[in-house]
This record gives structure tokens, sequence and C-alpha cells, in this order.
């Protein structure tokens, strides 16, 4: 699983809304110029963008295995054909084509994540969406960060009650029901308790956040970034 | 670090009230993707993932069911691994392993779904909605799903559209038995209290 981690690299000190961009665009770019010399291209910038975070390909490839892993079926499942001759290689070619776009994407998304925390994020989200609603949106990003692993412990703990009491000779649909029932249960009484909190610690619309500036270093990676996103447009 | 200290203009209370069930149903929503029960023989794992979406509609409208759902895709952009099989990252929403347009979908759905159920931006009792219109809003939200969820999947893996229907497919029966049981659980009466 690929986490941030502190440090000092240049990608760390960037801007978290430039490396969004930078994001963005690559997926616009590769999507709309389907040819050789972009693919090598981003493959270059995903690689250089690894670089600078100092992780390794194999490291990104070894966390998101199951999406490559899935992603390796899709030009067999293009290729193959109902009737003689059973697999044709154009739209195998074609699918494959399509699949190496997403490992540079993957590589500076990577890049992305290990270079930048959430708390940074949930700024860039709060700066980009202007007024109440990104408010909104970057405490609530901060509150489903904070309650996200004790609501999976509650969905956890529901299953293993269920199969502590021999519910896996029910029906999966009657254990899908329970488990959901009483994982809501359990959600619904936190969000009581929640907004509770909130109202007792007088909740505003005044946040307190990290500063964010652009700086000299992050004018190329917003102009990367911009290039990329409107890059089909050249 | 920047600080206001400008008067504190205080949340409302129902605004308070919307917003951290649409917290918890954005955590629930991160945790059922995390779940899943084993079907018998070939078949896939029944996911509980599309239950953040039914609930978020249902329970929170078209606008906090929408902000429940957004927040669950920017808590998963921003590095949190809340997508199935605790991936997470933007790279993955726009390409991943091609499933990122069932998750912009999910997002979509929820704000279908609550705009039929409830025909305002503000949650009504469900109690007050049949059983046919919440059907039809669940159901809508579905082919909102995979309206955009199919044509992603052809996008990104480069299968032609109808083959990439076909992969799918077999998803689609299960999908409305989850319907089946959201619908089954509000009419039980277990969200009487909300």
């Amino acid at each position: 699983m690929l986490t941030y981690q502190s440090g000092a690299t240049a990608l760390h000190r960037l801007d978290p809304r430039g490396k969004l961009l930078v994001q963005f665009g690559l997926a616009i770019a590769v999507v709309a110029h389907p040819t050789v010399p972009w693919l090598v291209g981003a493959t270059l910038l995903g690689l250089a963008a690894l670089a600078a975070a100092r992780l390794s390909p194999l490291t990104v490839f070894r966390a998101y295995w199951v999406v490559f892993a899935v992603l390796a079926v899709a030009p067999l499942l293009a290729g193959v054909a109902l009737g003689p001759p059973w697999f044709r290689v154009d739209p195998a070619l074609d699918s494959l084509r399509a699949v190496a776009r997403v490992v540079p994407i993957l590589f500076v998304s990577a890049a992305y994540l290990r270079t930048t925390s959430v708390r940074e994020t949930r700024a860039a989200v709060q700066r980009v969406v202007p007024g109440k609603p990104g408010q909104l949106l970057g405490v609530g990003m901060a509150l489903v960060v904070r309650l996200f692993p004790l609501v999976l412990s509650d969905v956890r703990e529901v299953r293993d009650a269920i199969r502590a009491r021999g519910g896996e000779r029910r029906s999966p649909w009657e254990r899908a029901r329970v488990l959901v029932v009483r994982s809501l249960d359990r959600t619904l009484a936190r969000s009581d308790r929640l907004g509770v909190a909130l109202r007792a610690r007088c909740f505003a619309w005044n946040p307190t956040l990290p500063a964010l500036a652009f700086e000299g270093r992050d004018y190329p990676v917003l102009a990367l970034g911009l290039a990329l996103t409107l890059s089909p447009l050249l | 670090m920047s600080q206001e200290y400008s008067s504190v203009e205080l949340v409302g209370d129902e605004t308070v009230k919307h917003f951290t069930m649409a917290v918890l149903v954005a955590a629930l929503t991160a945790a059922l993707s995390q779940i899943s029960i084993p079907l018998p023989g070939s078949l896939p794992p029944f996911s509980l993932q599309p239950f953040g979406m039914f609930f978020a509609g249902l329970l929170l409208g078209p606008l906090w069911g929408g902000l429940a759902l957004a927040l669950y895709i920017l808590v998963g952009v921003a590095g949190v691994p809340v997508f199935s099989n605790g991936n997470a990252g933007l790279g993955y929403v726009l390409v991943g392993q091609g499933t990122g347009g069932f998750l912009v979908g999910f997002l979509a759905g929820a704000v279908v779904a609550g705009a039929i159920v409830h025909r305002d931006i503000d949650p009504r009792d469900l109690s007050t909605v049949s059983v046919l219109v919440q059907v039809v809003g669940l159901a809508a939200a579905l082919v909102v799903v995979y309206a955009i969820g199919v044509p992603w999947l052809s996008a990104v893996t480069g299968l032609p559209l109808v083959r990439a229907a076909t992969v799918m497919l077999p998803y689609v029966p299960f999908d409305v038995v989850k319907l089946g049981i959201a619908v089954a659980i509000v009419e039980g009466g277990y969200l009487a209290t909300r």
C-alpha cells in the first residue's frame, strides 16, 4: 500500500494543486494522443516523477498489482473471437496500447501519494473550491479520514459476530441484509454523536488551514499540468 | 500559518445534522468497499459497495448524498486506502483497472436517487415515500452507474463497448438484489427513527 512519507524531496516541496493538475493533464494527454511517442514521453515523465519521489517502479507495481493483473486480462478479452480464428491480434493490440497508458498515470499518482499528506490535499481542495462548499468538503475530508478506521472496525465486528453465531449457514442475501442493517445502525449512531460534538464545540465556518502559496518552483509544474491538459486542443 | 480572528459564524443545526450523516455515510461506503461476501462456485464476490450510494441517496437526498460520495472519492484521491482492495490515488480513479467510472457513477447515482426519492434538495421522511418511488430512484441510480462505468471501462481498457458491457453483465443481477435489500431495509422500519 502506498502511503505518504515525510521527506525533503523536490516533490514534497511542491504545491499540491500543481501536482494534482499534472495528474489530470497527463490522463487527458495520453487519452487524447494514443500514439507511441506520447506513450514513451508519458512513461518517461512517470519514471521521472517516481525518481523525484525516491520511489521504485517495482514498489508501484507491487502496490497496484491487482490493478495490473486485471488490466493484463483486457487485451486477451479484446482478442478473443467466438469463431475462427478464435483470437484476433489487432483488437488485442489496440487494447494493449490502451492499457499501456495506465502505467505512467499510476506512476505519477503514486509519486503524489508518497509525497503529499492528506492534510495538504484537503487544503488544496478547500482552496480550489470556493466558499462554504469548499469548507464543508475540507472539514468533511478530515472527518472521514478520522472516522473511516472506526467505521471499518464496526463493520468487521458485525461481520465477525454474524460468523460467530453461525451466520454463514444463512443465504448470502440474508447475511448482506443483516450486515448492512447493523453497520448502518452503528454508523448513524456515530453520526448523531458527531453532530452533538460539533455543535458543542461551536462548529463554525471559520477554519484554520495551513497556508498555501505558489512559489517559483511551482510555476514550471503548473505550466506542465496546463500544457498537458490543453494538449488535445493543440 | 494564517488564522482568522473575525467573529464566529456558527454552522446551522440542520446543516450539521446532514453534514455529519454525509461524513459517516462516506466512511461507511469506504468500509463496505473493503468487505465482500463470497458466493459459491465461480461467481464474483458479493460486493457491498453500492449500498453506500443507495443509502446516500435514500437518507440524504441529492445534495448531501452527493457530498457523501464526493467525500468518499476525495479521501481516496488524497491517499486513504478506501477503494476496493485498499487502493487509493487519483490515478486509480482516472484509469485504475478501468473501474473509475463506477466510482464517479456512484456519485452521480446518489444524486439521481436522492433527487427522485426526495424531489427536493433537503431529504424528506422516508416513511412518506412509496416503495415504487424508492425502487425507481435506486434503479435509475444503477442505470447511471452503468451508463458512466461501462464506456469508461471501454475507454481505459480499449475493449469495444459491447464487450465491456458483456464483462459487466454478470454483476447486474447482483446489483438488482442489492437494490431489493436496500428497499427491504427501509420498508422493514430499520431506519424509522432517522
